[in-house]
Order: structure tokens, then sequence, then C-alpha cells
């Protein structure tokens, strides 16, 4: 298994070689990123001079990539395009942890609930809760994430309005003053709730219905059948013999999920004011910084690769019968 | 029901329960403190230093900036008055200002704000090394003479009449923090001194800079003012407007300052809640090519840029999209001054608004018919050959603005005239303007209320190079040149005289009302929302924003 897991990540070294071409050559294809600074008569030419000098922008394409990766090695990714004093790194690693609490919380909610519907879906299959479940799924892919984080700004704003009562916070990820220890965290449990809550719906819609599937397949199985025959428990038979093997594909799906979401979040961050990877990268866009833009690609990358190389982990954790040489 | 199931809801139950115990005491304690307020910032600063060009942002200036204070400052009637000193002309030949400043104005550190720092800011905005957003009036000083320890006399090249205008733009820095560092960089994301101390001369400094969340100011306990009533001021971003909104209604913020939508309107009615709106200083106005880039020759001619301007019901348009936010809005009848500035402002541009629709299209079909030209059959007028089609472009994405263009297209149509909707984002928008290749654009200039400057928007008094031979102003992309116009506002630009300098504006808008370069629709309304326990708040529609009096600010 060391030996599988190393070899992926070995593995994951031309890959991300491949995605930062893709990344540098696509970017940089959209234009002369100081194009808009030299139509802007607040910016000397000696400022323009500067930055074609920093960034390397009057050398070969070829030349700038070779730059570009040795500042993403060397140097935290360089510096934004009107800042030379910041480092891109720096940013990211303010930003990376309040995306990965939000999606953590959500994932982990979204499995535990996900999990849950499908199989007792599977189980009571064709029962009114089965319907419900279905009903509540295609609901959660319908719903468009930025409405559905208005409705719900709304409904705790009028809950607060209405009775005094803060159950959470529409904004924010935390209070002026959230304290420390476990005051910290359940501020910041109040500040997330909501944007978690918006972003699992999708994802309990997604893996109750994989999950549900993937039950039906291994609830009729043999294996499962001798188990019933032998006089087991139908929970021992649900929870111990089928469940797990049912769970390989919403294991799969949720670790690609995760990684995904790591750069995903982007409306559901930027609605609820989280600084997190959205509003980082929104910001970096309107301000047209191809040098951040950059950076938080290669990042979100990184994590699906890393998310893959998890789920593949996982899964021959999950199921013995796959060994990995 | 199983044992085991039980217990699992009854856990369930004790989390989300103490979650709301935690988050209702929580709730309850996290209110504002008696000596504090929670401002919801729309925009969060690129960065602290508000001089540099990167960092220009008005947010900056509102938030962190209020640490820094000015000589001048611009009150709500658009009077510039003594803030942190004086400005006055002590002589005419040649022009010199004396700047003075209070006697108790001192820096955070202890030190005096001293006649060293003034020139220090004068000499650091000049230094071509930087790349500041602007330095107007500073570079038009020759030399700097101190006088004492609190007072410098600024000897200008030329005389510079909008010299309050600039010492209440820019604040003054200090040269025993600064002196010697790379103005460029320094000052990104705090204000502190070589050794590491917070420096501010406003009633508030900066206490902590957490980005992508909050800035938090603290009570200056050295400001040479009033003192300070509160302890704190935090200012957190809430860049999305709807967020905004649930945010002041569910009392997480103390004050909004969000630009007018629609949407706001909502608040008004909320219990507990005060709404102060204003004709703002953003001139959104109608620019039009009168000259090459233009897609029709018939926008270099006066009278149907006067049919134009006589199609257009800005009163109604402007019924249309403000009524809910701020039913009294104004028409803007000038492009030099606002409608606050009683006994300054002349309504030049009122005689184009003719609310009787009969009368308003009789008027156009009377100056198109004067100029030979007849209404095909899709009801738009032709002229010589010529077919009275424009297109009209503003920056989508903007809903106000999309909404103003759809007005004006049903509006003109009705006149015989048609506007082609040509809108883009504004990164592609306003570089297409100063490149000259548009029609009509609409969008806004940020004015102060003094009208410096504005010989680069609508004159020709610049130098004449092979790219643009008839010297245009710098930011006069209508290929508009009149001598008149452009004399009139140079002049004012250098007369001292206040009554001469209005007079001679004046002249010139006048002069522009008949040719019709621009048409002026209306001032942005500001929209200052703010929990009614909250003493002391004014709404400023003036670049000095929201936060110009701080110092005067209670929490009940």
């Amino acid at each position: 298994m060391v030996t599988y897991i190393v070899r992926r990540l070995l593995y994951s070294i031309p890959v991300l070689f491949a995605a930062s071409v893709l990344i540098f050559f696509t970017v940089t294809a959209v234009g002369d990123p100081l194009a808009n600074l030299k139509q802007n008569p607040l910016f000397s030419q000696q400022t323009i001079h500067n930055i074609q000098e920093r960034k390397h922008l009057n050398d070969p394409l070829t030349t700038q990539y070779a730059y570009w990766v040795k500042d993403a090695v060397t140097n935290k990714f360089g510096s934004p395009l009107l800042q030379p004093g910041t480092k891109i790194w720096n940013d990211l690693k303010r930003v990376i942890p309040h995306t990965l609490q939000l999606v953590l919380l959500a994932e982990i909610l979204a499995l535990i609930v996900g999990v849950a519907i499908g199989v007792y879906s599977a189980i009571r299959q064709y029962s009114i809760f089965d319907y419900a479940a279905t009903t509540f799924s295609f609901l959660g892919f319908a719903m468009p994430v930025f409405w559905l984080a208005l409705m719900l700004q709304i409904l705790f704003t009028n809950i607060f309005i209405k009775w005094h009562v803060r159950i959470f916070y529409t904004s924010g990820l935390s209070s002026q003053d959230p304290g420390s220890g476990i005051h910290f965290w359940i501020d910041r449990l109040q500040h997330l709730a909501i944007p978690a809550m918006t972003l699992m719906l999708l994802s309990i819609a997604q893996y109750g219905r994989f999950m549900r599937a993937s039950m039906l397949e291994v609830i009729n199985s043999d294996y499962v059948r001798t188990a019933r025959a032998k006089g087991l428990p139908e929970r021992t038979v649900t929870l111990k013999h089928a469940l797990r093997n049912a769970l390989i594909p919403v294991v799969t799906v949720s670790a690609i999920n995760f990684g995904a979401l790591i750069g995903g979040a982007v409306i559901t961050e930027s609605i609820f004011q989280l600084d997190g990877m959205g509003p980082y990268f929104l910001n970096a866009l309107f301000n047209q910084d191809a040098y951040v833009v950059m950076a938080w690609l290669m990042v979100s990358a990184t994590a699906i690769i890393i998310f893959n190389v998890i789920a593949d982990v996982l899964y021959g954790y999950i199921d013995p019968r796959i060994r990995y040489d | 029901m199983h044992r085991s199931h039980f217990r699992l809801m009854l856990g369930v139950l004790v989390a989300v329960t103490s979650l709301i115990v935690a988050g209702a005491a929580g709730g309850a304690s996290k209110k504002s403190t008696a000596g504090s307020v929670t401002f919801g910032a729309e925009q969060e600063p690129p960065c602290l230093n508000g001089f540099t060009s990167g960092c220009n942002n008005t947010w900056t200036s509102w938030t962190a900036g209020i640490a820094l204070a000015n000589v001048m400052i611009v009150k709500p009637d658009f009077t510039i008055k003594p803030y942190m000193g004086n400005a006055k002309v002590v002589s005419r030949k040649p022009f010199t200002v004396l700047v003075t400043l209070n006697k108790k104005a001192k820096w955070s550190d202890g030190k005096q704000v001293s006649a060293d720092d003034l020139i220090f800011t004068w000499q650091t905005i000049v230094n071509p090394k930087f790349d500041l957003a602007s330095r107007s009036g500073f570079d038009s000083i020759a030399r700097a003479v101190k006088v004492n320890g609190k007072a410098v006399k600024f000897i200008y090249k030329t005389p510079y009449a909008p010299y309050k205008v600039q010492f209440a733009t820019y604040s003054i820095i200090p040269k025993h923090a600064l002196e010697g560092l790379d103005f460029n960089t320094v000052w990104d994301n705090n204000y502190n001194n070589k050794a590491g101390q917070t420096m501010a001369s406003g009633p508030y400094k900066l206490q902590s800079y957490t980005k992508g969340q909050s800035l938090v100011m603290v009570r200056n306990s050295t400001f040479w003012g009033k003192r300070p009533t509160l302890d704190k001021i935090t200012f957190v971003f809430r860049t999305n407007t709807d967020t905004e909104i649930q945010a002041i209604r569910g009392g997480e913020v103390d004050a909004i300052y969000p630009q007018p939508q629609l949407q706001l309107a909502q608040l008004r009615g909320q219990s507990g809640l005060k709404v102060q709106t204003n004709a703002g200083t953003t001139i959104e106005h109608i620019d039009i090519n009168t000259g090459a880039g233009n897609s029709s020759p018939l926008l270099g001619q006066a009278w149907f840029r006067q049919a134009i301007a006589y199609s257009l019901d800005r009163t109604g348009m402007i019924k249309q999209l403000f009524s809910t936010l701020n039913p009294g809005l104004p028409t803007l009848n000038n492009l030099s001054y606002v409608t606050a500035q009683k006994g300054i402002y002349v309504p030049h541009f009122a005689k184009y608004q003719i609310n009787n629709k009969a009368k308003r299209l009789a008027k156009v079909a009377a100056i198109m018919k004067a100029h030979n030209c007849t209404k095909g059959g899709d009801g738009i007028y032709s002229c010589g050959g010529e077919k009275a089609s424009v297109r009209l472009g503003t920056t989508s994405g903007n809903k106000l603005r999309e909404l103003a263009v759809e007005i004006m297209q049903a509006q003109a149509k009705d006149a015989g005239i048609e506007f082609k909707a040509d809108s883009q984002p504004s990164r592609l928008f306003f570089p297409r303007i100063a490149a000259n290749k548009y029609d009509l654009a609409l969008f806004a200039w940020v004015g102060t209320g003094d009208p410096a400057g504005q010989v680069d928007i609508y004159g020709c008094a610049g130098d004449k190079t092979a790219d643009n031979p008839q010297g245009y102003g710098g930011s006069n992309w209508k290929g508009y040149c009149k001598p008149g116009v452009t004399n009139a506002l140079k002049a004012s630009d250098a007369a001292l005289n206040p009554k001469a300098r209005i007079k001679l504006v004046n002249k010139a808008d006048a002069l522009m009302a008949n040719d019709v370069p621009t048409i002026p629709l209306y001032q942005k309304p500001t929209y200052f929302v703010f929990k009614t326990s909250l003493k002391g708040l004014v709404d400023n529609p003036t670049l000095q924003g929201p936060t110009w009096n701080t110092e005067g600010w209670k929490a009940g």
C-alpha cells in the first residue's frame, strides 16, 4: 500500500507539470496582463516598465513560463501584479484553511445524512420515505445555490427579528470578539452553518442517490442472502455486510467532490463573505491579476490530484479484494 | 423505536439545542457594546496606502483612512472648511498659499504634526519614483517655505484656484515615520512607524487589519479635536448587496453605505433602522462622440445632439429608476456643479426637459423637419440619407444603467431616433471610450463639487501632437473642441475670486448646453442605513463619505 501511494504521488508530478503548462499558456493566451493598466492614466510608464521587468513580460513565453515555475517553487508563487511587496502564497495560506473548514463541515455532514438516506431508501424501497427522498434529491439537484443561500439568509434573519434568538450568522467567518478555544469554534460553527447547509444540499442529493443505487445492488447479492440465511439479524446484514461494499462508489465520489469543492465553492463563499478560495479567485479575476489566477488554479489542480489519490487509497481500504502492487 | 435510534435522535437534539442556546447567549453578548460600532463596508481596500495607484479606492479613505487627517474638510453642503488646519491665499503674485496646522495636532506616537510633515507630503506626492493615483495641485507647487513649526508657505507655479480642494483631498503623512522608505510598498497593511507603532492624526487609529474579514479602528487618545465617543469602529467587509441587507436587518452590522440598488428599498420600512439618502457627487451622464470613431456623421451636428437631448424625458426616467430608493432625486442640469450648491448651480440644460410627451415629440419633430429629415416606415428619421440611428452603450452588469438604457431607447424611439444597445463589461467599455470608438456612452464621473480640471474633460488646451492634433484634454473622449469653452474653463482654474470663478464655469456650461457634447442625467444617490440607536451619523455625499465625522458618533 505504501509503495502504491508513493508511486501514485510520483505519477502526480508529470500530471502537475502538464497542468502547469496548460494553466500558464491558457491564461497568458487571454492577452497582455497590462493591457488595461496601459490605458489607465493613473499608472505611469515607469510602473508599467517596472512590472514588465519584474514579471519578464518582454521575454518569450517559454522563458516567462520558466520564471513563473521558478517563482512558484522557490518564491511562494511570486507577488501579485500591483503589489510587489506581498507573496501570493501568503494570501493562499490565509484563505485555504477557511475553505477547508467549510468544505469539511459540509461534506462530512452531507456524507452522514446522504448515506443514511440512501441506506434507508434502499431498505424501504418504494416506501413513502423512498419517494420523499427521491423527490428531495431532484429538488437538491435543481435548486440554484445562490437562491438557496439568499433564502436561508432571509430565514435566519427573520427568526432573529421575530424572536431575538440568533441561531446562526448570515455572513462572515467570525464575530468581532469570538473568544478563544471552544468559544471560538462555536462562533465559527455558527458562521459556517448556513453556508454549509447551502453546500450540503446538492451533496446530500448526490450521495443519497448513489448510496441507494449501490445498496440495492448489494443487498440482492448472494453473500448477503447467505448472511440472512445464516440467521444474522437484519441490522447486522445491512450495516456489517452490505453497507461496506455499497460505500465504495460513494467514497470515491465524495473524495473527488472534496477536492473539487476546494476551488468550487466560489458562489457560496462570495455570498456569505467567507474569506476563502472563492472570493480570492473572484477578486483576482476582476483585477485581471493573471499571476494570482494561475497560482489559484495550480492549488485547485493539486487539491484534485491529492484527493484522487486519497479516493483510490480509501477504495482499497474499504474493499480488501482490491490489492495494490 | 429502537433504543439506538432513540439515542441517536436524542444526541442530535442535544447538539442542535446547544448551538441555539450558545447562539442566543452569544448573540446577546455580541450586540454592539455601548462604545463600538460595526460598519458593513461594501468594498475591501486593496491595500491601505490610498495614495498609490494600486490602492486608490474610496473605501480605503473611508475605513483605515480616517486615521489620517486632512488640513481641510468638505462638508455635506459642499463647502470646504478648516479641519486639522487651514489653507489661505496670502499672495497672488506669485500665487502663495499659507497652510497652518492646529497647534494641538499630533501623531499617535506623541510627535507633533508639523510643517516638516506638510513639506514631506508635498515632496512625496510629486516624487516621480512613486506610482501615485493623482498629484493634482501638488504638482503645481514650485517651492515650499517653512514659516514656523506649524506653518508652510507653498508658492505655486501658476495661480491654482482649487487649492482648498487639494488640501481637503490629500491626507498629511508623517515624515519621521516614512522618510527614506519606498512609498510604493510601505503601509500596505498597516500605518506603522519605524518602531512598529501605529500612526494616526485622525480621531481613530488602526488597531488591526485582517485581510478578507475586517479592519478595526480604535480611539486615538492623542486626537487634537473633540474626544471621540466610541471606543472602537469595526469595518467588516460585506461586498454582496443582498448579504449587506440581511446583515443590517439581522443586526450583525450597525451601519451600511451601499451602492443604490433596487432591493435596498425594503430597508426604509424596517423598524429600528434609519435611512439617509442624498444626491451624491457621482455624475451619471451621456457623453456624445462628436468626432472620428462614431458611426453616424449626424453626431457631429449640434442640432442633432439637441434633438437627442429633447427626445429624452430624464425626469421620467429618474422617477422610474429611483422612486423607491430616493423619491426626490432631482434631474441634473449642469455639467460642473451639483444641485445642492445653492446660488452656484445654474440649470442650463433644463430647457431640454419637456415633461409633456406630445410637446417633447413635437419639439424633436420640428428640429428634424428644419433639417430636411423624414420619417421612415419604421418611425425613425432619415436626414440626407443618413438614418438617425446611433449606438448607446454602458457598463453591462450594472442593473440601474442597463435599465436606464432600455428606458431611453423607448423614449428616443417614440421621438424617431434609434438607440442601438451597445453595452460591455467595464474592462472593455472604458478602453473603447478612451479610444473614441463609440457613439453615446452612459457612465459616471466622480466629482468633488469643485469644477477643477474640467478643461481636461471638455477642453482642447492640451499639447498638440500627431496623435492628438487638436490638443484634446486627457479625458476629452468626445472629440469636442470649442475655444469659448476651453478658454472659460482654463481661466476658471486660475481665477482666485470665487464669484469670478463660478461665473466662468457657468459661462462654459451655458455654451455646452447649446452644443450638447454631453447630456447630464442625475447624481447617483447615496444611501446610508444605520440603527436608530446610533447618534451623530450624517451622510456626506461628497468624497469624504459617511465616515467624515466619526469623532461625533455615539452608540445608544
